[in-house]
This record gives C-alpha cells, sequence and structure tokens, in this order.
C-alpha cells in the first residue's frame, strides 16, 4: 500500500501520478515518451448542493506492464489497460486495435470502489482489490469480469494491501484482522483462513510456505500457511516503534522489514529473531519514516526513508552483518512510493513528481527529470 | 503554530477519541457520544456560569415588563433603564455565545480527529500513524470502523435525519436560553440568529463528516437537559416576549 512507485520494463520506466497520469520515461534517453491523463470522474452529489462532485483520479497503485500493455487501478475505480504503442501515439483511448480496455468496479452497497493496492498480474488473468471489499478477477485480454469474491471485510471494506499468489490460491490480509485465501479459478474462499486479533496493515510476503505481514498492532507476524497460529512474531516482546507498513523483502533465510519507526530490521526468518537493525535517518540527523518497500539487487539490499535518504546494505559483506549500510546517498527530497532498481540504478519518484536516477556504484544522483513537463 | 496545535489540541483529542473507541467495544459512534459527554463535562463550570445568567434573565420578565410598560413609547430611556436592570443582576444577555465560541476549538480538533481517525485515504491512515500515542489501547483499535447505526462516520449523512436533529436541537437549546431584549432591533438581530444559526448548521450537517454532525446533536441534547433541569423548565422557549404584543 502507498503512493505509485515505478516500475522498469523492457528499457522504460512506468509510474503513476496522484493527478491522474500514467507516465513512461525512456531509461536511455532520460525523456518522457509519453504521459496518457485519465479523465476526472464526476458523481450525483448529496445534500442540497447543485451538480456533480468531481472525484479525483489519483493514482497510487504501481503500475504493472505485460509485454506491450501498462495495466493501472486509480483511485477513482477503474482499472486502464494502456498500450505502449497506442499512447505514444496519442490515439483516442480505449483503442481496441491496441487491445486497449477500461473497467469500472462496481459501487458496492455505496462503498467506495476506490482502488489504492497494487494491481497482481496472474497467468491470463489480472487481480484487482477494492475499498468495496470485493477481491476482482479480469481477463488481461479484453477486460472481461471473471469473478467477484464476496466481500472480505464487511466492517471496514478497504482492501487497500495488494494480494499474493502461491499456487492456485490468491493471499489477501485485511484491516479486519484475517488473511483470506481465493481460489483463482472461481474466487470462492479456501478452507483455510487465519484470524489475528490485529488488522493488517501492509501487503502480504509468502516464502517457503510462510506468510509475512506487518500488522497494526507494531509487529510483523509469521504465519505458516494451513496453521492457526503464527510461527513467530517480531519484535518478541514489546511492539515496534510504529507500523510495518511496507512490506518485508526475503532472501536467503532473511526477512529485510523497514518499519515508520524509521529503523529497518533484518530478521531471521525460521526463529523471528532480530539479526541486525538500522536506524536511518534524515540529513538532520532526525529519524523518518520507511515507507517505500525495500529493493533487492543482486546482493544489494536499498532502503529510502521519507527524507529521501537512500541506503545500500551489502547482505554479503561483513559490514551488513552488523547492520551498517555501505552507501548512503543522499536525493533530498520527500519519497513515499515504492521504486524499482536495475542495471546499478534505482529508479524513485518524489512526491514533487520528479524522477531520479540514483547510480549505486557512484554514490550519487545519475539524472533527474519532471513529470510534468510534457502531456 | 500547527505543530503547537497538534500537541496541545489535536493529537489528544485523537487519542482519546481512539482509545474511547477500544474502550467502547470498537464503536467510533460511541465515543465520540462519550468524548462529548467529557467535553460537557470540562466545561460545566462555564456552562453554569450562563445558565445563572439565563436563570436571572427568566427571573427579571416580570420588572422588564415594568419597564416596558412605563418607558414604552421613549426606546432610549428603556434600553438605559433595561441595562441598568442588566448590569444590576450581574447578567449578560449575549453570555450565551461564550460557551458556543470556546467549543469552536473542540470542533476543529474534533473534525481532524474524525478525519484522521476514520483515515478515508492513505495519506490519512500515514499520519495517523505520525499522530497516534504508543499506547497499547491506542494501537489495538486501529483500524477504527466508521459505521454507527445507519451512518458512515467520515461521510455525511445521506439522508435529512441528522441535519433535522442538529437543527431541531440547536433551535430548541437557543430559544430555551435566548432573552428577549427590549431593543427592536436587537430582538430583530437575536429572532434571526435563533432562526439562522439552526438552518446553517443544518445546512454544514449535510457537508460534513456525520461524526462531526454527531457530536453537535448530542452536545445539543445535554445542553438542552441541562438547561431544563437547572432553570426548572422549558425557559424562553415557552415564554413569549412582551414585546412581541407591542
Amino acid at each position: 500500500m502507498g503512493w505509485s512507485g515505478t516500475i522498469i520494463h523492457e528499457g522504460i520506466i512506468y509510474v503513476g501520478t496522484l493527478d491522474g497520469r500514467v507516465v513512461a520515461i525512456n531509461s536511455s534517453t532520460e525523456n518522457i515518451e509519453w504521459s496518457y491523463s485519465i479523465a476526472p470522474v464526476t458523481a450525483p452529489s448529496g445534500g442540497f448542493s447543485c451538480g456533480g462532485t468531481s472525484i479525483p483520479t489519483a493514482i497510487y497503485s504501481t503500475p504493472v506492464a505485460d509485454k506491450d500493455m501498462v495495466y493501472v487501478g486509480t483511485y477513482s475505480g477503474k482499472v486502464l489497460a494502456l498500450n505502449t504503442l497506442a499512447r505514444s501515439q496519442n490515439l483516442t483511448f480505449p483503442h481496441r486495435g491496441y487491445s486497449e480496455w477500461e473497467w469500472d468496479c462496481p459501487i458496492d452497497n455505496a462503498r467506495s470502489n476506490a482502488i489504492v493496492a497494487n494491481l497482481l498480474v496472474g497467468e491470463d488473468d489480472i487481480y484487482v482489490s477494492s475499498s468495496n471489499g470485493r477481491v476482482y478477477s479480469l481477463d488481461m485480454e479484453f477486460g472481461d469480469l471473471n469473478w467477484e469474491s464476496e466481500v472480505l471485510d464487511k466492517e471496514h471494506r478497504k482492501l487497500w494491501t495488494s494480494p499474493v499468489i502461491q499456487g492456485n490460491t490468491l493471499y489477501t490480509g485485511t484491516y479486519d484482522g484475517h488473511i483470506y485465501g481465493l481460489s483463482l479459478e472461481t474466487g470462492e474462499l479456501a478452507n483455510w483462513s487465519f484470524e489475528s486479533e490485529a488488522g493488517f496493515a501492509s501487503s502480504p510476503v509468502i516464502y517457503d510456505d510462510t506468510i509475512y505481514v506487518g500488522s497494526f498492532d507494531r509487529y510483523l507476524y509469521a504465519v505458516k500457511i494451513g496453521t492457526d497460529v503464527p510461527i513467530w512474531k517480531f519484535p518478541e516482546e514489546t511492539p515496534a516503534g510504529n507500523w510495518f507498513w511496507a512490506s518485508p523483502v526475503i532472501k536467503e533465510g532473511i526477512i529485510c522489514a523497514g518499519c515508520l519507526d524509521g529503523k529497518l530490521y533484518a530478521i531471521n526468518t525460521t526463529t523471528g529473531k532480530e539479526i541486525w537493525s538500522y536506524m536511518t535517518k534524515e540529513q538532520k540527523d532526525e529519524t523518518s519514516p520507511v515507507i517505500s518497500l525495500p529493493v533487492l539487487m543482486d546482493n544489494l539490499l536499498i532502503v529510502v526513508n521519507e527524507s529521501g535518504m537512500v541506503y545500500v546494505f551489502d547482505l554479503n559483506a561483513e559490514l551488513a552483518n552488523e547492520g551498517m549500510p555501505w552507501r548512503t546517498i543522499p536525493i533530498g527530497t520527500a519519497v513515499r512510493s515504492s521504486f524499482c532498481a536495475q542495471d546499478g540504478l534505482v529508479y524513485i519518484r518524489d512526491e514533487e513528481n520528479w524522477i531520479y536516477a540514483v547510480d549505486i556504484d557512484r554514490g550519487e544522483v545519475s539524472w533527474r527529470i519532471p513529470l510534468t513537463t510534457e502531456e | 503554530m500547527v505543530e503547537v496545535w497538534n500537541l496541545i489540541i489535536g493529537n489528544p483529542v485523537l487519542n482519546v477519541l481512539v482509545a474511547l473507541s477500544q474502550i467502547l467495544s470498537g464503536q467510533f459512534g460511541l465515543a465520540i457520544i462519550a468524548l462529548t459527554v467529557i467535553v460537557r463535562l470540562i466545561s460545566w463550570p462555564l456552562s453554569k456560569r450562563q445558565l445563572k445568567s439565563s436563570k436571572a434573565m427568566q427571573d427579571m420578565q416580570p420588572k422588564l415588563q415594568e419597564l416596558q410598560k412605563k418607558y414604552g413609547k421613549n426606546q432610549q430611556k428603556l434600553q438605559q433603564e433595561t441595562m441598568k436592570l442588566y448590569k444590576e443582576a450581574g447578567v449578560n444577555p449575549l453570555g450565551c455565545l461564550w460557551p458556543m465560541l470556546i467549543q469552536l476549538p473542540i470542533w476543529i480538533a474534533l473534525y481532524q480527529a474524525i478525519m484522521r481517525a476514520l483515515a478515508t485515504t492513505p495519506e490519512n491512515l500515514l499520519d495517523l500513524a505520525q499522530r497516534l500515542y504508543s499506547w497499547d489501547i491506542v494501537n489495538q483499535a486501529i483500524p477504527l470502523s466508521s459505521k454507527f447505526l445507519w451512518l458512515d462516520l467520515g461521510q455525511p449523512d445521506p439522508y435529512l435525519i441528522l441535519a433535522i436533529i442538529v437543527g431541531g436541537t440547536m433551535w430548541v437549546q437557543q430559544k430555551m436560553t435566548q432573552a428577549p431584549s427590549v431593543d427592536p432591533r436587537q430582538q430583530s438581530t437575536s429572532r434571526m440568529m435563533t432562526m439562522m444559526m439552526p438552518l446553517m448548521f443544518g445546512f454544514l450537517t449535510l457537508m460534513f463528516p456525520s461524526g462531526l454532525a454527531l457530536y453537535w446533536a448530542v452536545s445539543n441534547i445535554i445542553g438542552i437537559i441541562t438547561q431544563y433541569f437547572f432553570t426548572g423548565g422549558w425557559g424562553y422557549l415557552k415564554f413569549r416576549s412582551p414585546f412581541q404584543s407591542t
């Protein structure tokens, strides 16, 4: 859950913005290839006010790309399939000849249909979690609805965390403290579900048949699929300083989790014991929350905190075992969204809608461009 | 300035509201009602003064009628004598406005607390994480449910029910406390205020989150009950102004 981050696919960086644009940037030429603005939605107003209410078309979910297609979910409850060739020619959307489509999430029982969670791409389908409490499966080619799940969290509805797939089951965490398994074929609930006292704040991650997920009670839980009791919760006794908002990343038995208390924790996946932790700071030495998901690039773990400090840990080096970063690169701007990394460069969108390419080896910003110069 | 506000009023109100919600079985609506009662209890010394003033005004009505008979044709003299009478009795005819003005920061803090606590956007949810105290009771309450009776507390009431309750209770409370004035202009102003304020708040109810309107409604009802028992009746609600007959 968070703000639309970057992905890189075939040399093109894709990103969504809070003002409702999907932007494609060529990572080689450092130019905007195309930008598509999603039209605002007008909904009937309540009360005595005249006219309709304009619903913002903010994009919170990170786009996903497959071949020539880019898929994105919007806060106004739409899923768009954009063809990169059609968009670079600025053709009318949706252009059927280029397999483009648009899907409107139903407004279920007057509940918001906003899409905040990242879309999940399966083999031929896309899975969409909505603020109306349902998960939807869409045909990737035509945007047709395959199935819709029952309402998973009747109390809060908001499914703002992204689901994950293992085998033929899709797993999703809810704000009322459940982890549900859904059949990928039918959307029906699997036999197993997990119930916790506290709601789940972060998107779950699966590693070795175990689900790792952050909770609103400031713990990180490890739940073996098929069991009713967590294997462990971290920290063991007193809770962390804040929520584990970002999903953790896992490599070779080590789970790395960023926390809103500003710390990065490295935890043993089997025992749940802390291996090391590191308190990230801002340039004035104050703590700054880790909102963005950490990213792995080979043996490097990259973490960015809200104040825009990029920390690089070499997981193979001795320093990492002591929780010391190999590199610290300040970019000096607020970062909340997830980011991606490829070929030694990390692509970060800041809150001012600039894209930064950070060169890890050189330890500096290689280039940056605003997302507002071209339409 | 914003940081000071949040430190002293904004964050404490938010955390108390969230903690109350946990105590009251996760019912955010009940937490708002409980907070309203707490606010009314804290402001009781002020309310008591206002009620005393209101009672004194009520008791003065026969004397005011006498003045009206005596100086009815000389408005200036009538006004002077009336003000003298008020001064002697130590009452302020506009005293009922003070409790409302003092409640204004609470309304603002409560509005912010409701919007923050219910976290209708990811920004709100992240902002909430930064504002919550590390109390267990607070962290166990998150995330809150916005459902209460027929209301979604983070959204305006789609029906007119809450608007009618807020407007109606405010009108009753104002009628109970608003003393008639000897000055026709002041009388006309206060009559207009008695109508305009309930209408305005009824209208605001249609636009603001119903959680805030719930606070207004409960606060008004508590005001009516305390006024009824303190002054021993419906006050000016049943009292016909002597000046209306002229």
